[in-house]
């Protein structure tokens, strides 16, 4: 069986038919990860330095000196990494006395951190099959960007307490400002919101928990979730960016509700992480700082949003980009500083931030030319070897690499 | 859906029974459920002056003859599916003769499943086990009902 | 910013984009999954726009022109985008009091577009530009 590392299901049944060392036919990868699987062959990134290629030992140096040189350096990314690289990448940072941080600090970072510190109450996804009987998709649409999320964990299996498939043993609801596709398959339990109305629909929802009369349009539906939610058995919440960036910095609302779930029956939260290892990275710098991004190891360790790419790039003055494209998803403001700066981006394929970096150093594809471990998006430890033989050295050997010669 | 009426006002309306059915509606039947052929009307075929209704009915019927239309009238549009195994996961056949695998959201290991995911996108084997097909065809629609794309239809 | 209608502009990801980022964000698969806007029926009529055809994206931070799309739900006065270099170009890049940045919802003004859709050549060259 092999792995995929198209998103962070790391799905682990995958077949693949090896054509002379080549990938053929594929069984159960799906659309995504075969895509994924197909990108090796394609767009990949060659070693450069100021524009002209060069050999990647070259690269490699000249990313060292970079960094050595710098006196705030940031390394960020790291979500596509294995749990290797982001180990090595904290020391890296720490060597250099620079700032470290990840695409979480403009996502689902504090959901994360309340997870990992205990204060929002979670479980596997394996539980999830096994029991749960009710799953709320928050701001989240797994049928696009996790595709498998459903069929083998969170709606359709079968599973231990869950024998009787999902038409009677489970319940799909989805919360949501426009009709995924998620929330086409929801059906009846889809619960569209006005943008940004993410905090009306706790206070409602808390309210209907208790009992009073919540203040929406449809009183009755509302009412109706709150008895179905106090009648689960085993709930479980998953949530996506779109909870995130409607709640901002503040959780308190949410963690609430959470807790008066968790006064009546059991109900767990598991995020819908972008990049396949971004539940690592997050473990990782928590296990070694006690915060999940952006931290600073200038003066000792000091974590705060001063440290997050949006705010450190007016100050640093050397950025290690890791397997991540900021510079296409961020404001093209923040992406013009990126361009300015003294950038090294050590990545599998050709982005925009390859393309706006001064050294350039092309790594192997976790999962299918390179081995590793990483954490599934609930913290699970998924451990791989490569499939294909591949030049392109690993993430951990290149980060090391650097670092020697720092 | 290609319904009875339309099939039924393209065939000669005579009632000749050489399609060994009572009546052209009940033909009209047999042609949707793929239980007789258009070949089977032999005065359609025959007789120049319903050529423009021959014509017609085959490209009325085109989807149901398709390569892709398996027997049971099951067509897969590979371009929308997500590849997310929802229906494979969700198909009753699977859910019963691949207890280990697609009952449990794996992927097959039975042999037995109707449904799984190849390159990416849904396939359909051993369709003679969909519980469409046969003398006694329930109307399952788990396949359909699960899709987040409507990749798979009926017809 | 003078013309054109004002729109709530939701940003979302779906999995035909990110099949084509996985081929190459250099493509025209890639730039045609990403670079669209899904608008409501109404607000197009209003627009003179037909699905398709090009619409012209403005904030004070950046613009774009991107593809028509039409929703298949109504929701008059909001937009939704892929998250992509394209909509980033729309982004304002100011941190909120609360030192957050806003990627997922922002407003525009929205018009009947001249010409082709931006091409990602173009937006880098802009990123570029001093
Ligand atoms: S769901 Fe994610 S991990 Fe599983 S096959 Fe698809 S892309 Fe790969
Ligand atoms: S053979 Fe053709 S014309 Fe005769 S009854 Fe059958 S369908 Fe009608
Ligand atoms: S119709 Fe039912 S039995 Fe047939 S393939 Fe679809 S889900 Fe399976
Ligand atoms: S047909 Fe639909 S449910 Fe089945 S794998 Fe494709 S997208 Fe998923």
């Amino acid at each position: 069986m092999a792995f995929c590392t198209g998103c962070s299901l790391l799905c682990d049944d995958i077949v693949v038919d090896l054509d002379g060392g080549k990938i053929g036919k594929t069984m159960n990868l799906c659309r995504k990860g075969h895509a994924h699987y197909s990108s090796i062959g394609s767009g990949r990134l060659t070693p450069c330095v100021d524009g002209s290629e060069v050999g990647v030992e070259d690269a490699m140096m000249a990313a060292a000196e970079v960094l050595a040189g710098a006196d705030n350096p940031l390394l960020f990314g790291w979500g596509a990494s294995t749990l290797e690289a982001q180990r090595a990448g904290v020391d890296l940072a720490k060597k250099l006395g620079g700032a470290i941080d990840d695409p979480s600090s403009y996502s689902q970072g504090l959901i994360t951190e309340k997870i990992i510190a205990g204060d929002l109450p979670t479980c596997t996804l394996d539980d999830v099959r096994n029991f749960a009987d009710v799953s709320i998709y928050w701001g989240d649409d797994p049928s696009s960007s996790h595709p498998r999320h459903m069929s083998r964990f969170s709606y359709f299996p079968r599973g231990e307490k869950r024998q009787r498939g999902y038409e009677e043993d489970r319940e799909a609801i989805v919360i949501d400002v426009r009709k995924s596709p998620t929330a086409q398959i929801a059906a009846d339990g889809f619960f569209k919101i006005t943008p940004g109305g993410d905090g009306a629909f706790i206070e409602a929802l808390v309210a209907s928990l208790a009992g009073k009369i919540p203040k929406v349009e449809d009183k009755k539906r509302m009412l109706n979730l709150g008895t179905k939610l106090r009648k689960a058995k085993f709930g479980a919440i998953f949530t996506g960016q779109g909870l995130a960036h409607s709640l901002r910095g503040d959780l308190s609302g949410f963690v609430s509700l959470v807790g008066k779930l968790n006064e009546i029956t059991r109900f767990s939260v598991i995020p819908t992480l972008g990049d396949y290892n971004t539940r690592g990275f997050n473990q990782t710098l928590f296990d070694e700082t006690g915060h999940v991004n952006s931290v600073s190891f200038k003066d000792g360790v000091r974590h705060g949003r001063e440290f997050s790419i949006a705010r450190l790039l007016d100050s640093c003055d050397a950025v290690m980009v890791m397997g991540s494209d900021p510079a296409a998803a961020l404001p093209a403001a923040i992406a013009k500083k990126l361009e300015r700066a003294a950038m090294v981006a050590v990545g599998s394929h050709r982005n925009m931030t390859t393309d706006f970096a001064k050294v350039s150093v092309p790594m192997a594809v976790a999962g299918i030319e390179a081995g590793g471990s990483c954490l599934r998006t609930d913290g699970v430890r998924v451990e791989f070897d490569g499939l294909v033989r591949s030049d392109h050295l690993s993430d951990v050997d290149i980060i090391k690499r650097i670092m020697e010669a720092v | 859906m290609i319904s009875v009426m339309e099939v039924y006002q393209l065939l000669p309306k005579t009632n000749c029974k050489r399609c060994g059915l009572p009546t052209c509606m009940a033909f009209a039947v047999a042609l949707i459920s793929r239980e007789k052929t258009i070949e089977d009307c032999t005065p359609l075929l025959e007789e120049a002056k319903y050529e423009k209704k021959l014509a017609g009915l085959r490209e009325l019927l085109a989807p149901i003859l398709s390569a892709d239309a398996t027997e049971t009238g099951m067509v897969i549009h590979p371009e929308k599916c997500y590849g997310c195994g929802n229906c494979v996961v969700a198909c009753p056949v699977n859910v019963a003769s691949d207890p280990k695998g697609t009952a449990i959201g794996r992927g097959p290991v039975s042999g037995k499943a109707i449904l799984m995911v190849e390159d990416g996108v849904v396939k359909c084997v051993n369709v003679d086990e969909c519980r469409r097909f046969g003398p006694e065809k329930v109307l399952c629609n788990a396949c359909i009902a699960t899709c987040p794309s409507k990749a798979i239809e009926f017809i | 910013m003078a013309g054109g209608k004002e729109l709530t502009v939701i940003t979302y990801r779906g999995i035909f984009q990110e099949v084509e980022e996985a081929r190459g964000m250099y493509s025209d698969g890639y730039r045609d999954q990403s670079a669209v806007v899904a608008l409501d029926g109404g607000d197009m009529k209003e627009m003179g726009i037909e699905a398709g055809r090009p619409v012209h994206l403005e904030t004070a931070s950046g613009d774009v022109v991107v593809a028509a799309k039409l929703s298949e739900e109504a929701h008059p006065g909001v937009a939704f985008m892929p998250a992509s270099p394209w909509s980033a170009q729309l982004l304002s890049g100011e941190v909120g009091e609360d030192g957050f940045l806003e990627l997922k919802m922002f407003t525009v003004r929205a018009s009947s577009g001249e010409g082709r859709v931006t091409s990602i050549e173009e937006i880098e060259a802009v990123i570029r530009a001093p």
